[in-house]
């Protein structure tokens, strides 16, 4: 049996696979030409790989939002792109048929995903089918092609369960109390960006590893940009353009930094790929960036929407809302070397080579 | 008699136990257990309150929304902000598209395995090109021996729907309904920013100015939308519930507390007296006579549930709830609120017998459906229909505002937190009455409590011994085949359970509800 046909066996059309390959490798940014490389390196690999998806301390936002994709369909995703043998909130069986399931896959050569924290301490916290959530997860770990920590409660700092009293943290943080030393990639965000985990997936499948990662070990890829330096709203902070009154249509696309936006702070590809197949996103609806991306959220961004002050900037450190127009503004208006100034003082120079391992 | 633990009890949200004990085929005894537990209110403490609406609406993803919104009235009392016309409607769209998210998903991908035969479909003989092209789908599955995530499961019963002809369609609506459930988030992101974990509502209205294009976008989806709820979604529970399963229908398997309560919610106006969910309670069963909720009788007790008892002589809003997971005799992380010491169901059977729509009534009296799991789906699929055609007039009453010289979204003079205040936040969401109190002091979060449906259905004994709503509804429940415990899980899920939800630190007296108006 040649590749594609077992592929066609699984129930994907040579078409509708064409199909799922465009739409991820455009999620991640790929050139088209990417396309038929990973197409073939994705049936080479097929089998459809065996998916354990473990939920600790979660919301089931994260697989909310993995299924609010349009393109790929979310039974695509399901049926077609992987084998999910496991999944609490999706799969058919319950009770002892499911932990049956769990073993079984256990065996294979499984890709594990994980979302919701984990508590480090009081394993009583979170039990699952009458045992700690935490042994499970470390049990699984160990023996998975790769890991997958999906959301900010699964990723470093372990977003807003990391704050909570529980001694809640991320998957990583787990291996590491282990001395387990295994990659974990980690997709933050609350909830996960489905373009970011697709696009994970299918960089994985193709290459059989990881996609470059930056010090928090995100791919690059989704992670590798400073909202700020692409916010649509850019232009009205380089202005000193600041929105103080949500009813104000002539206030409507001005620099939420008043309302305390994060977004000086935080690397995402927000700004570049929109959500719920890219119809919207926090900034574009008037809501101040939470930070939802970074290992800091939420704990040390709280409060969210107090009005900032001061503005913390890559490269020129604290600046304020009154000063920021005649800072920035004032010395673009001088010329070429004022130019570097104002470029400076956004992040632009700093991070033009995607490498930000000592971001702020 | 034989103990059957089902854990985790997949196909809902969070982590559930279920413990029952069967003789003679019947269950005998029962105990749902919560096994996760965050401890967000208790972080809220101390903060700013504006986080409280972006915090405590990642409680659940799947009714995502619903905490932002309920958190957003409790603090608008607290600051005394009158949210504007714009403000509420577009709140209320928000959350309508996310009640479009829930309830199909709901039947279609967290229930209907349970009824379904699904390998069915290989014997499908029919011409049709869409059941064909299912049919095709499912045996490539097979035939390829990964049939992950449909198997595998509880074997099929005597209920089970095994005609090849309504498996297969019920199937390629299964499908269907995993486009919808995507769309209908995206209809709701297009005012929210993004679903799950909107983040236009905020404290004294909404983030997200609209313009005319964004409100046409929405009403084209909300085209869709009806055209699924009222053709496929309602028809097939319809379809289901007065044919295959109507032997489960008439004997009222799972019940339960026949007790039920609404809030009430969606408000069509500012004074909050014209709400498209009706608010009221019917006691014992007896639905000629809905009564006014007197918040007063709002109980909880703790007995039974992982918390330490709260010290005698202080109020709700200054005594503290610490988590005890050595106390004895306890089971569980969520708690056992009370109306007037009786457990209450919530959720939409609850809502649709207290507006008792007559065409839903109509159909529950010809077929004479008992108040149980398949009058859950139907209640809960009726009350969608009539929710997706009233949100036609919410875009029209918006585009009027968009129209008026002072359109406004929020209210900007009641942003900043004030010095002290109080406020509670009580509406419907898609599994029933939910409501959200808030403390503030010092222009800080002084307490911060939640009164969560899941909590009401999944509650524990209460301190006088009284089964929880759902524990009630799983005593008589048939088990014929102790492996094969499937009618259990069919009644554990027609509450569409949220555990994340659920489990909170409540005080363990909050008499103190009885200061807040019910309504909203």
């Amino acid at each position: 049996m040649g590749n594609f046909d077992l592929l066609k066996a699984k129930g994907v059309s040579r078409r509708d696979f064409m199909k799922l390959v465009a739409a991820t490798t455009a999620a991640l940014g790929l050139p088209e030409l990417f396309i038929p490389q990973a197409a073939s390196a994705l049936e080479q690999a097929l089998k459809k790989p065996p998916v354990i998806w473990l939920e600790g301390m979660d919301c089931t936002g994260c697989t909310e939002s993995a299924i609010a994709s349009l393109n790929p369909s979310a039974a695509e995703l399901i049926l077609d792109m992987l084998s999910i043998r496991y999944h609490e909130t999706i799969m058919a069986g319950s009770g002892q048929t499911s932990e049956d399931a769990y073993q079984s896959a256990l065996k294979e050569n499984f890709v594990l995903i994980v979302e919701g924290a984990c508590p480090a301490k009081e394993d009583r916290y979170c039990m699952v089918g009458g045992k700690p959530f935490r042994k499970t997860l470390i049990e699984a770990a160990q023996k998975a092609q790769a890991i997958i920590a999906i959301g900010s409660c699964a990723s470093e700092g372990a977003g807003i369960p990391g704050a909570c009293a529980t001694g809640a943290v991320g998957v990583a943080e787990i291996l590491r109390n282990e001395g387990i030393n295994k990659p974990v990639i980690n997709l933050p965000c609350c909830p996960v960006k489905p373009t970011t985990l697709i696009g994970t997936l299918v960089y994985y499948l193709t290459y059989h590893k990881a996609p470059p990662l930056d010090s928090q070990n995100r791919p690059l890829a989704f992670y590798g940009t400073l909202l700020h330096d692409n916010c649509p709203r850019r232009g009205h902070f380089e202005s000193g353009e600041f929105l103080t009154d949500w009813n104000d249509p002539i206030q409507k696309d001005y620099c939420l930094m008043l309302k305390g936006c994060k977004g000086p702070q935080t690397y995402t590809d927000c700004a570049q790929v929109w959500w719920n197949d890219n119809a919207n996103f926090c900034i574009n609806a008037g809501s101040p960036c939470s930070g939802c991306s970074e290992k800091s959220f939420y704990k040390e961004f709280s409060p969210l929407y107090a009005k900032q002050e001061m503005f913390k900037l890559p490269g020129i450190g604290q600046i304020n809302a009154d000063t920021v127009g005649a800072v920035i503004g004032g010395a673009a208006a001088i010329g070429l070397g004022a130019h570097l100034i104002a470029t400076a003082a956004s992040g632009r120079l700093s991070n033009k080579d995607h490498d930000h391992k000592e971001d702020m | 008699m034989t103990k059957v633990v089902i854990d985790p009890l997949t196909r809902i949200e969070g982590h559930l136990r279920i413990e029952v004990e069967v003789e003679n085929g019947k269950v005998v005894e029962a105990h749902v257990i919560g096994t996760m537990y965050r401890g967000i209110e208790a972080m809220l403490r101390g903060r700013d309150p504006r986080d409280a609406t972006y915090v405590t609406e990642r409680v659940c993803g799947v009714c995502a929304g619903s905490h932002g919104w309920a958190s957003s009235m409790a603090l608008d009392k607290a600051f005394g902000a009158s949210v504007p016309a714009g403000g509420r409607i577009i709140r209320n769209l928000i959350i309508g598209a996310m009640f479009l998210h829930d309830h199909p998903l709901h039947f279609y991908h967290l229930s209907a395995l349970d009824y379904l035969d699904v390998m069915a479909v290989a014997q499908y003989q029919g011409k049709d090109p869409g059941l064909l092209a299912v049919k095709d789908k499912i045996v490539k599955l097979v035939l390829a021996g990964d049939t992950a995530p449909l198997t595998p499961r509880y074997k099929p019963d005597e209920y089970s729907v095994k005609d090849p002809e309504l498996v297969t369609m019920a199937v390629a609506h299964y499908l269907k309904a995993l486009e919808m459930q995507a769309k209908a988030k995206k209809m709701s992101a297009l005012f929210a920013g993004k679903q799950p974990h909107q983040s236009s509502i905020v404290v004294g209205g909404v983030t997200m100015l609209p313009n005319i294009e964004v409100v046409e976008h929405f009403r084209s989806m909300l085209n869709e939308q009806l055209d699924f709820v009222e053709k496929i979604y309602l028809q097939d529970v319809l379809t289901f519930g007065t044919g295959p399963l109507l032997p489960l229908a008439q004997a009222g398997v799972g019940g339960g507390a026949l007790n039920y309560m609404s809030y009430g919610g969606f408000a069509r106006d500012n004074e909050n007296k014209d709400l498209f969910f009706k608010p009221g309670l019917i006691m014992d069963g007896n639905l000629s006579t809905i009564l006014p909720i007197d918040e007063g009788k709002i109980t909880e007790d703790v007995q039974y549930s992982w918390y330490k008892a709260s010290a005698n002589g202080k109020t709700p809003y200054t005594e503290d709830t610490i988590p005890d997971l050595d106390k004895q005799g306890a089971y569980t992380f969520v708690k056992a609120p009370r109306y007037d010491a009786k457990p209450i169901e919530v959720g939409p059977l609850a809502r649709m017998l207290i507006m008792q729509p007559k065409d839903l009534m109509d159909i529950i009296a010809k077929n004479n459906i008992k108040p149980g799991a398949v009058a859950r789906h139907a209640a809960r699929a009726y009350e969608t229909l009539l929710l997706v055609k009233d949100m036609f007039t919410w875009l029209d009453a918006l585009e009027k505002e968009m129209g008026s010289k002072d359109f406004r979204i929020h209210d900007t003079e009641h942003w900043e937190a004030p010095m002290s205040g109080q406020g509670a936040g009580m509406t419907e969401v898609p599994r029933g009455s939910l409501g959200h109190f808030v403390k503030v002091a010092d222009r800080k979060i002084e307490n911060y409590q939640m009164v969560v449906p899941t909590t009401w259905n999944f509650s524990p004994r209460d301190d006088n011994g009284v089964r929880g709503p759902v524990e009630q509804a799983l005593i008589g429940v048939p088990v014929p085949d102790l492996d094969n415990p499937v009618n259990i899980v069919r009644v554990v899920r027609s509450y569409d359970p949220c555990l994340a939800c659920a489990i909170h630190l409540i005080d363990p007296v909050t008499n103190g509800i009885k200061k807040f108006q019910i309504g909203w």
